[in-house]
């Protein structure tokens, strides 16, 4: 029988994975930490709230999305630091002078070195510049470049590619089982039929599921505005044009 | 001995040879050769035992598994973690125990604040004597190591169990205060001192406490 | 072999012309390449009689057919995925199991019943999936879904194997299933309500259990 390896503050990895579930960091000075995802630290850390007291100046320098503010803390000190979320898998990211867009509830945490925006698709996170962050995944991530049609439920992100465009597959809206579907209803709404098309160059980042991981209010977004899209309370569903017979999340559920 | 074996990482293997273990209720899902399996009342303690844990709330459904073969033991696809007893003490929420050697003690004490942040009863089951014992976590656990130089801070929804000498309480290191009436405005912490080994899951219950 | 395992969680499968697959709806998580999907009622094979052979067997997990030329990643709800290779022989795995598999394989169900005597007809009621159990056949690859991964446990004229029937994935080879009522078996198993049932396996194959007593 093997033994478990025991961690203490000076074997714990510095600023990488312990397991596929948990990152550890090596905090010296600021990171921006969304509430509930500390599991344990050593060290000497404080934990201030966004939006309050003396660190005003950086928080205008990388954080850019006001409404998200309650959501995430800024954590400040000497010490190891590690993060979870509920045993999802967990991976960092290095960004060079990059940007990456990722699900709003995916993002954990990020380097004060890095300027977070709202995406201009509902429920994505933008991140600029250079620094590292860390994201959840629901299974491991895998990293496949364009073109490709994605699933919207299995995305997770996109670095350096332009934003997606929705895409429908007709071939399955055709013949027998299409017309039944287009008179009665029954027929799925899942991701066979419509996916986002990436194009160009840049990497796509994909979960192991179609389950989402609970979302993030991403806020409310601008005030509604001419030229700029809408953008949903929920991020979790993508903004598209309901197909005749579609019942959502119900046919879904019960796989017609 | 049992001898303790995990095949994969979420399921525990026990090879049996006229030997017995003691194991969560339901958490068998195979075995080959002669088994027998029996209810035990109140964790195997006894008459008294059963009343410490009516009084206590820990409750903790076990059967003794009997045999010759092997049993496979398994819980909601959670990571399964062995540890090692030789003479200490392990500490450990009930609901994360799935299977101890026959030969080591259980029972139950009072670990004060921390279980009713927890909403697991004020107490603690615990794990005594030499031998192997199997630990439920939700991804895989890490072992963290308490000294009095390095003490450590866990949030109490991530704790499952430790050994050692430790001394734990609660502190609430965390200035939320333009959050007041928000619904997160306070976390909490449990902050061990001492000497011993801390095992915590990737993965937070529901607490009323760690919101960082 | 047209399946590739990605991770734990996620397989890739090679689609090229004239060979197609058949996979769970909704489990397509990526494609490159012109590929399409058409929905399956009859899971392509059986035609009207094994719709409604399945009907009634209510193994109606909906399939569909994947066709074309390109790349095609599968996964469903954050379900490990293992890869079983069929050379000749059958797999019996109940349907909602089974994330994809080759389309040259020979589809059947199968009532239990006809292995178990009374017993077996029971043990779908238990596990809650119908009398019927999916059987697939021939040369090909099955990818298939368990709760937490699997571990195969070998089955031997000497050494049968008991299984909780919540945990059963899936099993192959010469094997008699025997599901039983056994008194104070309900704290072995646990979970759900109703009676609590062994499945005694016996004779040669394999059986796959997977680690965790909740259906998919």
């Amino acid at each position: 029988m093997t033994s478990p390896v025991i961690h203490d503050a000076s074997t714990l990895p510095s600023n990488d994975n312990v397991n596929p579930y948990a990152f550890s960091v090596d905090l010296k000075g600021q990171w921006f930490l969304q509430k509930g995802k500390m599991i344990a630290y050593y060290g000497q850390i404080n934990f201030h709230g966004i939006g309050h007291g003396p660190l005003d100046r950086l928080i205008a320098g990388s954080f850019h999305s006001p409404l998200h503010a309650a959501d995430w803390v800024v954590a400040e000190g000497q010490g190891k630091m590690l993060l979870a979320d509920r045993s999802f898998d967990v991976n960092s990211y290095d960004l060079e002078d990059g940007n990456l867009t990722v699900r709003s509830g995916n993002l954990l945490a990020f380097e004060p070195t890095l300027s977070l925006k709202q995406s201009i698709i509902p429920g994505f996170l933008t991140l600029i510049g250079t620094g590292k962050f860390v994201a959840a995944s629901n299974g491991p991530v895998v990293f496949v470049e364009p073109p490709i049609r994605v699933d919207p439920q299995a995305l997770v992100g996109w670095a350096d590619c332009p934003s997606p465009c929705h895409h429908y597959d007709h071939q399955y809206m055709r013949g027998v089982m299409g017309g039944v579907r287009r008179l009665t209803g029954l027929g799925g709404a899942s991701g066979e039929e419509h996916q986002f098309e990436f194009v160009g160059a840049g990497t796509v980042l994909l979960q192991s599921t179609e389950q989402l991981m609970d979302e993030i209010a991403t806020g409310d977004g601008p005030p509604p505005e001419a030229g700029v899209p809408p953008h949903a309370s929920h991020g979790n569903q993508p903004m598209t044009p309901r197909l005749p017979g579609q019942l959502g999340d119900l046919q879904r559920r019960f796989g017609l | 001995m049992a001898q303790f074996r995990l095949q994969g990482s979420k399921v525990l293997a026990v090879d049996m040879n006229g030997d017995a273990v003691k194991a969560k209720n339901g958490s068998m899902v195979a075995y080959e050769g002669d088994m027998t399996f029996k209810k035990l009342t109140g964790g195997g303690d006894g008459l008294r035992g059963m009343v410490t844990r009516r009084l206590t709330g820990e409750q903790m459904e076990v059967m003794e598994v009997k045999g010759h073969g092997t049993c496979y033991f398994a819980d909601r696809a959670s990571e399964i973690n062995l540890v090692t007893l030789s003479g200490e003490t392990l500490y450990v929420e009930a609901s994360n125990l799935l299977c101890t050697d026959s030969s080591l003690r259980t029972g139950t004490t009072f670990t004060g604040l921390r279980g009713a942040s927890q909403g697991n009863g004020l107490f603690t089951t615990t794990v005594e004597g030499t031998g192997q014992a199997a630990i439920l976590s939700d991804g895989s656990a890490i072992v963290l190591r308490v000294t009095p130089q390095l003490p450590l801070q866990v949030d109490p929804g991530a704790y499952i169990a430790h050994t050692g000498r430790l001394k734990q309480h609660f502190q609430s290191g965390v200035n939320f205060r333009t959050f007041i009436g928000e619904g997160s405005g306070e976390a909490f912490q449990i902050r061990f001192e001492g000497d011993g080994l801390v095992y915590v899951q990737p993965s937070e219950r529901n607490t009323i406490g760690g919101d960082i | 072999m047209p399946f590739r395992l990605l991770n734990s969680r996620m397989v890739e499968a090679q689609v090229v012309p004239g060979q197609r697959l058949f996979s769970q709806r909704g489990a397509m998580l990526a494609y490159k390449g012109d590929v399409s999907f058409t929905p399956s009622i009859t899971g392509g094979q059986g035609g009207v009689m094994g719709m409604i052979g399945r009907r009634i067997a209510n193994e109606a997990t909906p399939l569909m057919t994947v066709e074309g030329n390109g790349t095609v990643m599968f996964g469903h709800g954050g379900h490990h995925v293992h890869v079983i290779e069929l050379s000749g022989d059958t797999l019996y795995v109940e349907a909602d199991r089974l994330l994809a598999f080759d389309g040259t394989l020979q589809q059947g169900t199968m009532f239990m019943g006809s292995q178990g005597g009374v017993m077996g007809m029971v043990r779908g009621q238990v596990t809650g999936q119908g009398l019927f159990t999916t059987t697939l056949k021939g040369h090909g690859a099955v990818a298939v879904m368990a709760h937490g991964g699997f571990i195969e446990l070998p089955i031997t004229p000497q050494r049968p194997v008991v299984v909780d029937p919540q945990a059963y994935v899936a099993h192959r080879g010469d094997v008699r299933n025997k599901l039983t009522a056994a008194l104070g078996w309900r704290e072995v198993v646990g979970r759900g309500s109703g009676e609590a049932f062994r499945l005694e396996l016996s004779g040669t194959g394999t059986v796959y259990v997977q680690a965790s007593e909740e259906k998919l």
